[in-house]
């Protein structure tokens, strides 16, 4: 009962850790990048390649990973928002990030194969150690730990205050003189950083697979619609409650319809309450 | 006008019995004759910025209402309530006898409420005939499955559409345009695009959004020219403007706002050498 | 005239291509344009016209696909009606699931149909006793003479060409007018009683209703359809075929169709690159023609032959106002 509980939580976890992605590149550019849970993967990915596919020590595998989803986050803005958002057309990002997303994707299949793959123990422990496994704890440390860190950065920072200059109103900040485009790539870099760590501290739950990116996209979007667009607190309910639902529904009622029941909640969430559990009403993207 | 003649003062308030008492509150609404176009003692907020405060408007059908003010005064919000993209904190916008607080914006455009945006919103892939067209979307008698099977009534409504549209294309003047793409046009031509497609909404009043904004001393003539001709259609126009030297030379009735109230309501005339409005204006 | 011709032409060349085919397997890939085509055609109003980023049609698809195989194949039901069946239930679905996903924005409605791709896959797994699970189905082919690859090959045409005729004309009547409002600028299209919800519905079901018409006819082709044929990157590439093609038209998703299509099938290391090339493909045209290919030949052709438009001053013609607004009154 409790390993329901626990794995629940931790895939809850990595749901969150999307969401709170979504709302870092968000702020900057208002843009919801399809690219979003393909970072997670790319960390996945690189951190099974670094250290099992090149041997090298996993604190190497970590910092290469997050690097790699660090250059993804930049390159999705320099490819895929810098150029579109200057136009007028306003949802051209929608397609330009799908593109990005298909195309890292197949790439990445193309190189590391189809099948999922395993993903290397960080810490000594043994196979059997049933719900303080890594695979459950490292997602939650790592989810809880990033959105502290986000609350501290955008507190007691001065590129975290500008973030959110931007994020109430970027023309208003660039008549005020700040560099909004490097402002935009830094939250692009730090995004897919934290992208990147997140799907390195879940490795061991999800396998190093390339097809991870859409449905976690996907999933990290529901948790943070049900959670509230803009709320690191709701990206970590949303992420929770995501998680739990799927895990006890698998559990009573089979695996087979876990997408229906989170989509369902979605729909619900939609429907009742459709600016998120703690989000705003003036911060629907429209 | 000498401003310190009480009979010159008191004939000018006979003209137009509905005028204000001095101040700088409301103004009484002009009895509900069916034909107006009434906004009543409306009051706009968001949140806790008063953008209207118990304003009263009434556009008649064949005459040329101005409504001007500074930045801020809440012309464009007025504009917005009329056309049905806001609802009112308070007050009524009645037309027609019927009161239209929740009445969308689609209904509105049914009755007859046409408008033009401050920024020209065109469909730029399309040409100036598709979109002036598309003015006359409510008198187009196709349902999406008789439009789906070519059926031939479909086929006789566009082209009488077209016809339509055409002529008042020639008419504000861009006939040689007729099927170029309407991001290739110029600023003027755009503009007057956009009161061709609120024409061709058969409109009983049309609302303009600042529709001199860009245009040259001899386009605004030009407009001025279509306005009157609007007018003496019997289409109520109400002009949200900047430039007041045009709304005083082409507007019968003028309404000033300033920061949400309504200052002075009255024929030009009155309303130019109003000591408020000229404080407002030029500064205290 | 150059492009009724054009037409005409291009016309005569499909109507007789099983004349002229080199072999029955460019056959069978006509045959599968043409399938592609009635679902790429519906689509096009949503995507192209109206701007709605639909992505999971690939899940209608399927369930057409599946619903077929079911009642002509199982139940034995004459494959007319089956596919007549799988039209209206996905016309059904289209309804159901727009309904609640319309009225959001654009992200959201691309996440919510991008998650009806997945649950149809997922449920088709799940209730294998009905669908063959991993097996999959048979698809049964049609009574002749629409049974040998030539008369199949018709049939599918004559479909194709249908859901050109039904699009063209929805597209340049009132409400092509009306669509292309409610993608570029919605408060006009709003302003001039575009009822923009009910607009969007209506040419979601009917995408729904050619997405069921292409799955009975695509799985009767493909003979045996499996859950691996439906996998999400089908619906990219429906779309992609569309944005390529250029939005705002019928012919350029056509074009799209057919070279998207044929083209893995001609240049085989593209083949191999399969959907990142689609990606790639999306990625160029957003990025340096967002208008599509087609309007790549139009700026071309009008580099070539330069229409000067000369600045013209704006001169209203009163008298003639006057009257337009005195007809009406």
């Amino acid at each position: 009962m409790w390993s329901v509980l626990v794995s629940g939580l931790a895939t809850g976890a990595l749901f969150a850790a999307t969401a709170l992605v979504y709302n870092v590149m968000f702020s900057t550019s208002k843009v919801l990048s399809i690219t979003t849970g393909h970072l997670a993967m790319l960390g996945g990915v690189f951190g099974a390649f670094f250290i099992t596919g090149l041997g090298l020590p996993w604190i190497v595998g970590l910092v290469g990973a997050v690097a790699v989803g660090a250059a993804f986050g930049w390159l999705t803005d320099v490819l895929a928002i810098r150029r579109v958002l200057a136009r007028s057309d306003e949802h051209l990002w929608l397609l330009s990030t799908l593109a990005l997303a298909t195309m890292v994707q197949q790439a990445v299949g193309l190189w590391w194969g189809t099948e999922p793959r395993p993903f290397p123990r960080l810490i000594p422990q043994d196979f059997s150690a049933g719900i303080t496994d890594q695979k459950f704890w490292l997602p939650i440390g790592v989810a809880i730990v990033m959105a502290l860190g986000l609350e501290l950065f955008y507190r007691r920072t001065m590129y975290g205050k500008l973030f959110l200059a931007m994020s109430e109103d970027a023309f208003a900040a660039r008549a005020r003189g700040v560099p909004t485009d490097r402002i935009r790539s830094l939250s692009y870099v730090i995004a897919g950083a934290m992208g990147a760590l997140a799907g390195f501290a879940a490795g061991q739950l999800t396998f190093a697979y390339f097809a991870l990116g859409l449905t976690l996209t996907l999933n990290g979007f529901i948790a943070l619609a049900v959670g509230g667009l803009g709320s690191n607190l709701g990206a970590l309910i949303g992420g929770a409650a995501l998680g739990l639902l799927n895990a006890y529904s698998s559990y009573f009622v089979g695996g087979e319809f876990q997408q229906t029941i989170s989509v369902g909640l979605l729909m619900l969430v939609l429907l009742l309450k459709p600016e998120g559990l703690l989000g705003s009403r003036s911060t629907r993207p429209v | 006008m000498n401003r310190s003649d009480p009979t010159a003062l008191a004939a000018d308030t006979a003209a137009a019995p509905t005028l204000a008492q001095p101040g700088l509150q409301s103004n009484p609404a002009m009895p509900d004759h069916d034909q107006q176009l009434v906004a009543a003692a409306v009051t706009k907020r968001f949140g806790g910025l008063t953008a209207l405060d118990n304003v009263s408007l009434s556009l008649r059908p064949g005459e040329i209402h101005g409504l001007i003010g500074p930045n801020g005064s809440g012309k464009t919000t007025m504009l917005n309530l009329l056309s049905g993209y806001y609802e009112p904190t308070a007050g009524a916008i009645r037309y027609l006898g019927e009161e239209l607080g929740k009445a969308t914006v689609q209904r509105r455009a049914a009755l007859g409420i046409a408008r033009t945006f401050q920024k020209p919103r065109l469909l730029g892939a399309l040409t100036v005939l598709d979109n002036a067209m598309l003015g006359a979307w409510t008198h187009s008698r196709a349902g999406f499955v008789a439009t789906l099977f070519g059926l031939r009534s479909v086929a006789a409504s566009d082209r009488a559409l077209r016809d339509k549209a055409a002529e008042l294309l020639h008419g504000v003047g861009l006939g040689h345009a007729l099927n170029r793409r309407a991001n290739l046009l110029e600023h003027a031509e755009q503009r007057f695009l956009e009161i061709a497609r609120g024409l061709a909404l058969r409109p009983g009043f049309i609302l303009l959004d600042e529709p001199a904004g860009g245009l040259t001393a001899a386009e605004i003539e030009h407009l001025g020219g279509l306005l009157r001709t609007i007018r003496d259609a019997g289409i109520g126009v109400l002009l949200v403007e900047h430039h007041t030297d045009f709304v005083f030379r082409v507007c019968d009735r003028v309404t000033t706002l300033d920061v949400g109230r309504m200052i002075k309501h009255g024929t030009p005339d009155q309303v130019r050498t109003d000591p408020e409005v000229i404080r407002i204006y030029l500064g205290a | 005239m150059k492009k009724s011709a054009t037409l005409v032409v291009a016309g005569l060349l499909a109507v007789t291509f099983p004349i002229w085919a080199g072999d029955q397997y460019q056959l069978h890939l006509a045959a599968l344009i043409a399938v592609f085509w009635v679902l790429i055609g519906g689509l096009n109003l949503v995507v192209g016209y109206t701007g709605q980023l639909s992505i999971g049609h690939v899940g209608l698809l399927a369930v057409s696909a599946y619903t077929f195989s079911i009642l002509a194949g199982t139940q034995g039901l004459h494959p007319a009606i089956a596919t007549a069946a799988a039209g209206a239930l996905c016309g059904l679905f289209g309804l159901l699931l727009g309904l609640p996903s319309l009225r959001l924005p654009g992200f959201y409605f691309a996440m919510a149909t991008m998650a009806v791709a997945l649950i149809v896959g997922e449920f088709i797994m799940a209730n294998d006793g009905l669908t063959g699970g991993g097996i999959g189905l048979a698809a049964p082919t049609f009574p002749t003479p629409f049974d040998s690859p030539a008369g199949f090959y018709y049939l599918v045409l004559a479909l194709a060409a249908l859901v050109t005729w039904l699009t063209w004309n929805v597209a340049r009547r009132m409400w092509g007018r009306g669509l292309v409002a409610i993608r570029d600028q919605p408060v006009t299209a709003q302003a001039v009683g575009v009822p923009v919800f009910r607009a969007k519905l209506k040419v979601f079901v009917f995408s729904g209703v050619t997405a069921g018409v292409a799955g009975a006819v695509f799985a009767s082709l493909q003979s045996y359809i499996t859950p691996d044929t439906f996998v999400f990157e089908l619906s990219l590439f429906f779309f992609v075929c569309i944005i390529i093609g250029g939005r705002g038209s019928i012919v350029g998703p056509l074009i799209g169709t057919v070279i998207l299509t044929a083209l893995p099938e001609l240049v085989a290391p593209l083949a191999k690159l399969g959907n990142f090339f689609y990606g790639l493909l999306l990625l160029a045209v957003v990025l340096l023609v967002p208008e599509g290919i087609g309007r790549v030949f139009e700026v071309i052709s009008e580099r070539l032959r330069p229409r000067h438009i000369a600045s013209v001053p704006v001169s209203p013609d009163l008298p003639r106002l006057a009257r337009a607004l005195g007809a009406r009154r």
